[in-house]
């Protein structure tokens, strides 16, 4: 592990000093070994506090839309595939220049739940790790400028652990028990936005319940503007979504959202042959379109 | 716009009475493109055909520019039926708003289905202009349809 975070320091530090970022963004050790938290690295000197493990749990790349990130031009940041995958999706949609972004990929192996972390829990296997690694296909990042290889075993996957089962059994359930389902889930929501806050792919100045002109999406916290709001998010991920998991670990009420971010990736795959953030010339699934679209359940 | 406002306020108004569970006499909410469904509509009317008068029609440019967001605001309204409706693919007055619609309403309608809302409540079709007898064949059997729903019929959006 040191010496993972060895190579990344030098990385870090021989790019401030060339000048060629003026920030790095990382993770560096957080107040108990099990959490790590988003570093910010201005000066060359600063970068021996950059580290990163399997409890780098946060994806990085939403600071890339804050206007204070911004400001800084050239930027460096520590990225792991998952995360990687949303500066991909920023790049096909304009958000962020491919010249203007150094890509640190770190090879990951998997990232260890932050409740079982928290209880001291330190073995990366399928029991302990998010569901999205069991799921992931881009250990290694599919675009980066440095590669820091991990020191990690590999994950290993037995099959016998289904990762999002609950898609599948929601799936086969009827309407009303689906309905009730999510009712339930809903109800929790409080309307804080931290799902929004928390993703690297809601960049939109201004969101579409900040608009009251005409007011769309109801702001009390009540059963048809909750149902509206996370309707209307997942709409605006679906095809888009990289499937990080921040908006999940965001919610305070915990809210399954990657059940839904989750369906409507396999969907939009299923439908268009389309997954987020693999391509940074490829076009956003639905600013493009086939004559051979799906068409039956059109009259 | 000032014409949407009037219609969905009445939609609410007469939605609050009639169709609050009761399902007797469900409101419908079509939205139509201007181009080729609106005026197949207005075919079927001047040509004095006669179709189920549950439906509310709502006019606007194009079936590219019928945001999802209206189909939760109208169940949201009370209303029990949504229609989309708009140029057959190829027929686009813009050129490719419909193609455009459709991969974005494919979506839709799945995350719909998943968040538990019966699918049989939202209906997508093609009219063009010339289609008079379609549009009261699709209004007719999608009014039967949703007249058919049970009343306790799941609705994330209403109370």
């Amino acid at each position: 592990m040191a010496n993972t975070d060895e190579k990344l320091q030098k990385i870090a530090k021989d790019l401030l000093e060339g000048g060629e970022v003026s920030l790095v963004i990382g993770y560096t050790k957080g107040s108990i070994p099990q959490r790590m938290r988003p570093v910010f690295i201005t000066k060359a000197q600063d970068a021996s506090r950059l580290s990163f493990s399997c409890y780098a749990v946060q994806d990085l790349a939403v600071f890339l839309k804050k206007p204070e990130v911004k400001k800084f031009g050239k930027i460096g940041i520590v990225v792991k595939g998952c995360d990687e995958k949303a500066i991909n999706a920023l790049i096909q949609e304009y958000q962020l220049l491919r010249d203007d972004i150094k890509i640190i990929g770190m090879e990951c192996n998997g990232i260890i739940r932050q409740n079982l972390a928290d209880k001291g829990e330190a073995a990366v296997s399928e029991t302990t790790v998010y569901d999205k690694c069991l799921i992931c296909n881009e250990h290694t990042p599919v675009l980066y400028d440095y590669l820091v290889p991990s020191e990690n075993q590999k994950l290993n996957l037995s099959g016998n652990i289904k990762p999002y089962a609950k898609i599948e059994e929601l799936d086969s359930m009827s309407a009303e028990d689906k309905s009730a389902f999510w009712k339930k889930e809903f109800d929790k929501c409080l309307k804080c936005y931290a799902c929004r806050q928390a993703c690297p792919l809601c960049y939109c100045s201004r969101c579409i319940v900040e608009k009251n002109m005409p007011q769309w999406i109801d702001t009390n916290i009540e059963e048809t503007g909750n149902a509206q709001w996370n309707l209307i998010r997942a709409y605006h991920l679906s095809g888009r979504c990289i499937g990080c998991g921040e908006c999940e670990r965001a919610c305070p009420v915990n809210i399954p959202l990657m059940l839904i971010n989750e369906k409507m990736a396999r969907d939009t795959y299923s439908l268009f042959g389309n997954k987020s953030g693999l391509d940074i010339n490829a076009k956003p699934v639905f600013g493009v379109f086939s004559e051979s679209d799906f068409n039956e359940f059109i009259k | 716009m000032e014409d949407k406002k009037e219609d969905k306020k009445r939609d609410k108004e007469e939605g609050s009475v009639k169709s609050d569970g009761s399902a007797g006499d469900p409101r419908i909410i079509a939205f139509v493109c201007n181009w080729c469904t609106y005026s197949g509509a207005d075919l079927a009317g001047t040509s004095r055909m006669k179709y189920s008068d549950n439906v509310r029609v709502i006019k606007l440019p194009c079936s590219g520019r019928i945001d999802p967001l209206f189909i939760v605001e109208a169940f949201k309204k009370g209303a029990k039926g949504v229609l989309i409706s708009g140029c057959h693919p190829g027929d686009c007055h813009y050129i490719s708003g419909n193609y455009h619609s459709r991969r974005k309403y494919a979506a839709f309608r799945d995350l719909l289905g998943f968040l538990g809302v019966d699918l049989s409540r939202v209906e997508f079709s093609w009219i063009s202009a010339s289609e008079g007898n379609k549009w009261v064949s699709v209004i007719n059997e999608f009014t039967a349809k949703i007249k058919s729903l049970k009343s306790s019929s799941s609705d994330i959006f209403k109370k």
